[in-house]
């Protein structure tokens, strides 16, 4: 199946935070041929691991988050719509008016936002907090609401992979399906050396599949594939970008929860350079991923993280560039062919 | 009312914010050829048809509905592939992160809001106000590219489908005023082939987001006896003053009460609903409506206008909110008055 198809496919996929179990089946779905050996632990976390030709001295993993952002529905109220929490770290403003889709269901809600000829002076502009939206899943009452959506029922951003613009892709949940996607490819293709690959839930909550996994492993060595924040937008001067779209892959040396490997760092950068990978240091201190959690649990891996440049992370429009999707695949291979 | 939707689909799936009202023309040309004796656009962007009754002397009822909807038009092609866009008409600003959006320049191109990303953002940005000149419109394409499709002027309008909520509940980002249009539609359907004994005329107009220019230019040409403007209204959200309650979603159609319009057709109308059982809710809007009937009821000479509306939430967003049986209750009612409009007193002396 070629990338960027798997990719639409996993984007489209409903799986918040705890909710990773149609994206875990489709997974082991499209490894089941590949010769590899896989188990699910007891809180969902897919572990794979995959023979190459070689023994590695080092185990090394490599790893994506099957979760995405999304919501939890906290109420149904007297007028039958539905209260909602965020599951993970969701601005306000990009809540504000969208359409979002329930897991299992598939039922549409809109979060409604009030006419502007109606609102206040005081409103105007502004976003309530997200656990004040109103999702409107065209129910008149709380007794034909509660027939169509629960307490505890979770929901995303609508699916809408695209693509547009020169070479790019918009879609909800690039963060962090295209590192399934690109770990999937690894794991059926014919690897180097023995290496784990590990698809973790509840990323965007805390990392917590992240150190379960990283307990039951122990590795020496952690390679993260996520999505990082490109601020290249209009009017944000160059330094404080963060990274580019178009600019390759992304290797971060800090972020707000980890100081990465420096020799890793430096030998991705270097070897970007050696093999013609197309590839970017990020030049801002900000967001995080799972390598914090593999750096601090059990004995502490050296880490890396290999991240794709994505505009509108945590949106129900998320946007990157398909060259620096597959130079994050290029990057990941090239590291793991290292005996270490 | 499946009919209703179905053709409620096909209207909002053709962009049209005002200025640009011409690309639902084909749709409509194709759609009404044959069932209206004369029919076709106007100078201004509006589209009308009359079907003529054989009786001598018939009067001449005509229902309208902008065909323009609110949206954006391009005011600078930025570094990067950007844009940065003006609201024509207003929608709630707050709403635009990372939604997206149809530009239609050379060809028709996707485009998404910009989002400030966290780390960029002051503590406390995301509460406060946000206005359309923080935003800028993501193309994906760099600046030469879209200079190539795109130029100041370019209109750009909401990217999001037609769908439903619920078997009665469905959203759009044009039911404003394309549902009324599919109403018209709909009533006219109703009674085709029937000797109704009156000329019944449609005409959507162009611009009334920006002015009721479609209107006023349509009416004049078509010269009705009567009118009826069909609009949405806002319908009662949480939130909203008590004295909202008097529209909601799903309760019928609305019946507006104001000097801009006729009171004796408007309790012909009223009366007309009662006796056929159709639901209705009412509106007062003592003076300006902030609809066409202003200009229909002024024009030629003074045309008795009644206003009805479809109540709708979320009015001037990507998701507006209607009620499929208040469209199905409001073309009966309008397909009622057709047939019904010959008993009509007129005013009193």
């Amino acid at each position: 199946m070629e990338f960027f198809e798997r990719l639409k496919d996993y984007c489209s996929i409903l799986a918040p935070s705890g909710m990773e179990k149609p994206m875990r089946k489709r997974i082991i779905e499209d490894i089941k041929d590949s010769g590899a050996e896989w188990r699910v632990d007891p809180n969902g976390n897919l572990i794979v691991f995959k023979k190459g030709r070689a023994r590695r001295d080092k185990k090394l993993v490599v790893a994506a988050h099957m979760d995405e952002v999304g919501f939890m529905a906290s109420y149904i109220d007297e007028e039958g719509y539905v209260r909602i929490e965020n599951v993970g770290g969701i601005d306000r403003r990009v809540v504000s008016g969208r359409r979002i889709m329930f897991c299992g269901s598939n039922l549409v809600g809109v979060v409604a936002s009030k006419a502007i000829h109606i609102q206040t002076k005081e409103e105007i502009g502004k976003c309530e907090p997200i656990n004040e939206m109103r999702v409107d899943i065209g129910c008149y009452d709380r007794e034909s609401a509660e027939k169509r959506v629960r307490i505890g029922d979770c929901a995303t951003f609508c699916p809408n992979y695209e693509e547009f613009g020169n070479g790019l892709i918009k879609s909800k949940a690039i963060d962090d399906r295209f590192g399934c996607a690109v770990m999937v490819e690894l794991i059926n293709s014919d690897l180097e050396y023995d290496t784990y690959f590990a698809f973790d839930t509840c990323e965007e909550i805390g990392c917590d599949g992240a150190k379960e996994v990283c307990y039951q492993l122990n590795p020496d060595i952690a390679v993260i594939l996520e999505s990082t924040t490109a601020g290249d937008i209009c009017g944000t001067p160059a330094e404080k970008a963060a990274c580019t779209v178009h600019g390759g892959a992304v290797i971060s040396h800090m972020d707000n929860s980890t100081v990465y490997d420096k020799e890793l760092v430096k030998l991705a950068m270097e070897l970007g350079k050696e093999k013609g990978i197309p590839c970017q240091l990020k030049n801002t201190v900000a967001g995080g991923n799972e390598a914090r959690a593999y750096q601090r649990e059990a004995c502490g891996a050296r880490v890396l993280a290999i991240s794709a440049p994505t505009r509108y992370i945590h949106s129900a429009c998320s946007v990157a560039a398909k060259e620096d999707l597959t130079a994050v695949a290029a990057m990941t291979k090239t590291i793991i062919e290292r005996k270490f | 009312m499946d009919r209703i939707y179905e053709i409620a689909k096909e209207l909002t799936a053709i962009p049209g914010v005002s200025g640009d009202e011409s690309r639902s023309f084909p749709y409509l040309e194709k759609t009404l050829a044959g069932k209206f004796d004369d029919f076709g656009f106007t100078p201004v962007g509006s589209y009308f048809g009359i079907r003529k009754s054989k009786k001598k002397n018939a009067k001449t009822v005509l229902f309208d509905a902008h065909l323009d909807t609110i949206g954006f038009i391009v005011t600078k092609i930025c570094d990067g592939g950007f844009l940065k866009v003006m609201m024509v008409g207003r929608t709630a600003e707050k709403n635009l992160s990372a939604s997206e959006v149809w530009i239609y320049g050379k060809r028709t191109i996707p485009g998404v809001f910009a989002s400030k990303p966290p780390h960029l953002q002051e503590p406390g940005e995301s509460e406060k106000k946000l206005s359309i000149d923080d935003l800028s419109i993501d193309t994906g394409l760099s600046k030469e590219e879209l200079e190539e499709i795109v130029r100041v002027g370019t209109f750009v309008g909401f990217k999001a489908d037609c769908e439903k909520l619920s078997d009665n509940v469905i959203v759009s980002p044009s039911f404003d005023d394309r549902i009324c249009a599919a109403c018209i539609l709909r009533a006219l359907e109703l009674v085709e082939g029937e000797d109704i004994g009156v000329n019944a005329a449609f005409q959507f107009s162009a611009g009334e987001e920006t002015g009721y220019k479609g209107a006023m230019t349509t009416a004049y040409r078509i010269a009705p006896d009567y009118a009826i403007v069909l609009d949405v209204c806002n319908a009662y959200v949480p939130g909203a003053r008590e004295a909202r309650k008097a529209v909601q979603i799903g309760k019928g159609c609305s019946l507006s009460y104001s000097a801009q319009t006729n009171r004796e057709l408007t309790e012909f109308t009223r009366t007309l609903a009662e006796k056929n059982g159709i639901a209705l809710q009412f509106l007062a809007e003592p003076g300006a409506t902030g609809t066409n009937s202003n200009v229909i009821q002024t024009g030629h000479g003074g045309v008795p206008t009644v206003l009805l509306s479809i109540p709708l939430k979320n009015m001037h967003t990507a998701n507006e909110v209607a009620d499929l049986r208040d469209c199905e209750e409001t073309a009966k009612l309008l397909a009622e008055f057709l047939r019904s409009i010959g008993s009509y007193q007129g005013v009193e002396e």
